[in-house]
Formats: C-alpha cells, structure tokens, sequence
C-alpha cells in the first residue's frame, strides 16, 4: 500500500444517527425519571447541530515486534495485548477525531444555570457523538483499504491496556499541526475534550476482533457490559 | 416531628424537589423538600437540626446507593437538586451562624486536565453532607490549591484526575501542599487512580467514589 496524505472529513450530527433512546439508556435514565427526551431531541437537532465534528487520518507502513510497533523514526511501546491485536500489520491509520467545541460551551452553559442533569445528558451525548464519527471515521478507512483489497484491525487509544496515554505526543507528530481543531496539551490532554486519537492496522492478514469488555481492565467502564457499546 | 425529618430525608433520598415536580412518580402531588423544609422552619426548627437530622441522613443513604451501584449519575442528581431546594432556605439562616457547618472542603480538578463530571459529583455529595464545599473548578495550580487552603486554614483539600498523565501532576501539586503545610489534609480520587498511588505521593485518603470521601471527612474533620 503507498503512503498516503492525510485525509480530513467533517461530520453532521444528524448523520451520526444517535437516538435519544441510546442516551436515555448510557445515563441509565429509567421510566420512573422525568421527561428529557424532548430537551435531547431539540438538542440534537438543533442547538448542537452546528457541531464541527471532524475527524481524520494518514496511513503508513509499520513494522510490529512483540510490544512495540515502528512507524518512521518513532517507536511506540504499545504493550504486548495491543500490539498482539495489531498483528500481521504492515500499515498503520493513525487517526484522530473530535466533536468540536460546541460541546464544551454548552456545559458551561448549562452548568451555570444549575441545569445538572441536563447538563450531565449533555456530557454523555458529547462522548457518544465522538464515538459514532469514529465509526463513520473507521468504515471510511475500511472501505479505502477493501478497495486495495487490505483488512483492518479494530481501533485502539493510548492510554487503554498498557499503551500510554504520553505516546499522543509521538502520534500528534504525525499528523498536521492543528489538525481538526485539536490541541495537545504537556500532559497529552486533547482539547476540545470530546476528542479521541489512536491507531487501526492494515494487512491482508489482519484480523479484526470485536470489542470485549471482559477484556478490558477498565473496570468501573461508564459503558461497561451495557447492550450498546460492544 | 421525627416524621418529618424522616419525610424530609426521604425526599432528598429519592429527589422529590417539590409538590410540582413530578418525580418520583410515585410521589406525585406530594409536597417536596423545598415544602417540608418550609414547615420545619417554620415550626421553629434550627436550620441546624433540619440539616443534621433530615437533608443529610437522605444524602448518606444516596451515597450510598450509589456506591454500591443501586442508583446512578441522574439519580445522584435529582437528589442534589432536592437537597438545592432545600439548602436555599437554610443558607440565610447559616450566614448568621457560620460555625454550624460540618468543615470546609475545597476541591479542583488538577492542572492539565479538564475533566469535571467526577469533580462535581464529589463537590455535590460533600456539601450534601454538610460541609461547606469551595470548587476551584478545572485545570486548577498547586497556588490556587495553597491560597484557598490559606484562606481557610482547617479545610480539607480534594484533588481529581482522569488520566494517568494528569496524575503526575497530582503528585505534584500534593507535595506542592504539603510542603508548604504538612498538616494539610489531602483526598485524592479519578478513574486512574488507586490506593497504592495514593500513599506513594503522600496524599492522606483515597476513595473511588464519593460516599468514601464523606466517610473520611466525617471520621477526620466533623
Ligand atoms: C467517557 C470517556 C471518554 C469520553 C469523554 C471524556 C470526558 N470525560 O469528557 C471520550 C470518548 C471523549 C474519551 C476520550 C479519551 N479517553 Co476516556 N474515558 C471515558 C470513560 C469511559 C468514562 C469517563 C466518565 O465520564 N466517567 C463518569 C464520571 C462520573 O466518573 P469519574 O470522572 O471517574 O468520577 C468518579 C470517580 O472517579 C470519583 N472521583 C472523581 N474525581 C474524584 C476526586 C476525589 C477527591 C474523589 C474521592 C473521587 C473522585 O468519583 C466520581 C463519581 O463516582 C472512562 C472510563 C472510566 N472508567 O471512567 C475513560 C477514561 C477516562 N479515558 C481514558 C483515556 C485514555 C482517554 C483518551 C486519552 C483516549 C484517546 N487517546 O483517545 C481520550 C482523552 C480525551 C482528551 N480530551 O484528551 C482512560 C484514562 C486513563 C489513562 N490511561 O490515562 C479511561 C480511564 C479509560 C481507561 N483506559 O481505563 N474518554
């Protein structure tokens, strides 16, 4: 596979296809709570629909040992599980993708109007909206390599399993300055904090295995064992 | 007026803030905290009792529940909302006797990191518990740390991270703390943080929710 440039994409909010049932059903809002469902709908629809949701990657050739995986000059100590599940890699997509600011000011927003389960619902919908532009993000990487006939693995963070969060900075590297909005802190904080950055592998042999949260050692997970996360 | 009490604490346990709120649904109509806090004032009951012996006793069962995975975060809230409507009321009442609050509790979210649902849970369960809380917000310095903690000489300091980069800076700024008074009391809690990494920078208590943190404060300060 070439090396590619990177590739930017922006997303719309009503395209992301995220029901007001799913964040009822995140926040464990049950029958017996009032009714927030008309509040989330308008604001899916119309206050946040603004969001600059963006996203994007570059694709590069990789060579994976036991715990570490090369890409150029950098070297990134990924630990074994995750660089287990990047085997057979010979690229590597490194992503990142983000909902925008619009989220964060609405917080404070709400937060200073004292409406905290409005805005605690607002938090949730801003993690949930990060998620599925990931998704979009993902089958669009997906589709480009299946046209090379190529697979991909599944995505991984730093800062899950035993990767560390410090690597954003090496990863950051290797995308434009700036890009999609995002910026990184000293302590590798991305903000807007509705952001997430990782890597996907791309092989012929790759295998993509489905999330497991018995896998995870996030053990206190806000998604853990819930129907719609794996 | 033990009844009372109990009605009251019921109310913040299950977030019934008013006769107008309709939840929960099996108390609609029924009057809520901000109703039965009223009548207890009105009855000549210290704004201290009704702290004491109703919002806080509702409060603790919440935590509680929470804790143990019984309830969840909207839950938590209903009930901060409830007590809201009640401590309204009470706080006019508390201008004119500082003393009656259980302690001082200052709490931030640590430099380099911008995550505050955690942080505002915390805050909300410890002055639900009646302590007077002072949230110094996100991204807060060990200076802004030691400033408040000058001001309020007794008050105990809570720090939050959520990621494992953050946390250095928590040790930093708790040893940033320390050093400039030893007897400053540190509780440390976030995702990524444990017990061990608790002792190893010096911090007093570790809790990963925020019942643990009212517990400490109750067996250390009140
Ligand atoms: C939702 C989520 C996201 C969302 C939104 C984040 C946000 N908060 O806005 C998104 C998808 C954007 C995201 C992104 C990332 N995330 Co994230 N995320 C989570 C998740 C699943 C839930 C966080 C949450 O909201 N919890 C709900 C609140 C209520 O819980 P809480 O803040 O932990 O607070 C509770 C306790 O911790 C405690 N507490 C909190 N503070 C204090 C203080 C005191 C004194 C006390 C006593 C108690 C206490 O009380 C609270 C109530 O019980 C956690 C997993 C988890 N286990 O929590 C990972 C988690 C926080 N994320 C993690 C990581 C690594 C990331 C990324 C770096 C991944 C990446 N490379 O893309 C990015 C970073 C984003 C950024 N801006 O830089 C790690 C952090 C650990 C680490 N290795 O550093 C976690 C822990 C997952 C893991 N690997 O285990 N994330």
């Amino acid at each position: 596979m070439d090396n590619l440039k990177t590739k930017h994409f922006t997303f719309q909010l009503k395209d992301l296809e995220i029901s007001v049932e799913l964040i009822e059903e995140l926040a464990r809002i049950d029958d017996s709570m009032p009714e927030y469902s008309r509040f989330l709908k308008e604001e899916i629809d119309s206050t946040l629909s603004l969001s600059q949701i963006e996203g994007g990657y570059t694709i590069l050739p990789a060579q994976l040992d036991q715990n570490t995986i090369h890409i150029g000059d950098h070297c990134f100590n990924v630990g074994k599980s995750i660089a287990n599940k990047f085997t057979n890699s010979t690229h590597i997509a490194i992503f990142t993708c983000t909902t925008g600011p619009l989220i964060s000011d609405r917080l404070k927003e709400l937060n200073s109007q004292g409406l905290i389960l409005e805005a605690y619902l607002i938090d949730l919908l801003g993690s949930v909206m990060v998620e599925k532009a990931m998704d979009k993000l993902q089958a669009i990487i997906e589709a480009e390599c299946t046209s090379k006939g190529v697979n991909i693995t599944n995505r991984y963070s730093p800062g899950y399993m035993n990767w560390d969060v410090k690597e954003q900075k090496d990863l950051f590297a290797f995308l434009p300055e700036n890009f999609c909005g995002i910026k990184l802190n000293e302590s590798c904080l991305m903000t807007p904090v509705k952001s997430v950055s990782g890597f996907i592998g791309i092989g012929e042999k790759v295998r993509f295995i489905k999330h497991a949260c018995q896998s995870c050692n996030s053990t206190n997970c806000l998604y853990r064992n819930s129907k719609n996360h794996c | 007026m033990e009844k009372l009490f109990e009605q009251l604490a019921y109310c913040i346990e299950f977030g019934k803030i008013n006769k107008q709120s309709p939840y929960p649904p099996n108390m609609k109509d029924q009057e809520g905290a901000g109703e039965l806090t009223g009548q207890l004032l009105d009855q000549g009951v210290s704004a201290d009792d009704i702290l004491q012996k109703a919002l806080i006793v509702g409060m603790e069962r919440v935590g509680v529940k929470f804790r143990e995975n019984k309830v969840f975060v909207p839950q938590v809230l209903m009930s901060a909302k409830a007590m809201d409507a009640a401590m309204i009321q009470l706080k006019p009442h508390f201008a004119n006797n500082p003393g009656s609050q259980k302690g001082t509790f200052i709490i931030g979210t640590v430099e380099g990191d911008l995550h505050d649902i955690g942080k505002n849970l915390v805050s909300m369960m410890v002055e639900g518990n009646g302590y007077e809380v002072i949230d110094l917000g996100t991204n807060v310095k060990a200076e802004v740390f030691i400033e408040a903690a000058e001001k309020n000489p007794k008050a105990v300091i809570g720090l939050s991270a959520l990621l494992t980069t953050t946390m250095n800076n928590m040790e930093k700024i708790t040893i940033a703390i320390k050093k400039h008074n030893k007897n400053t009391t540190v509780c440390v809690g976030g995702a990524p943080v444990n017990q061990e990494f608790c002792e190893r920078i010096g911090a007093d208590n570790y809790s990963p929710d925020p019942q643990g943190t009212v517990e400490f404060l109750n067996r250390t300060v009140a």
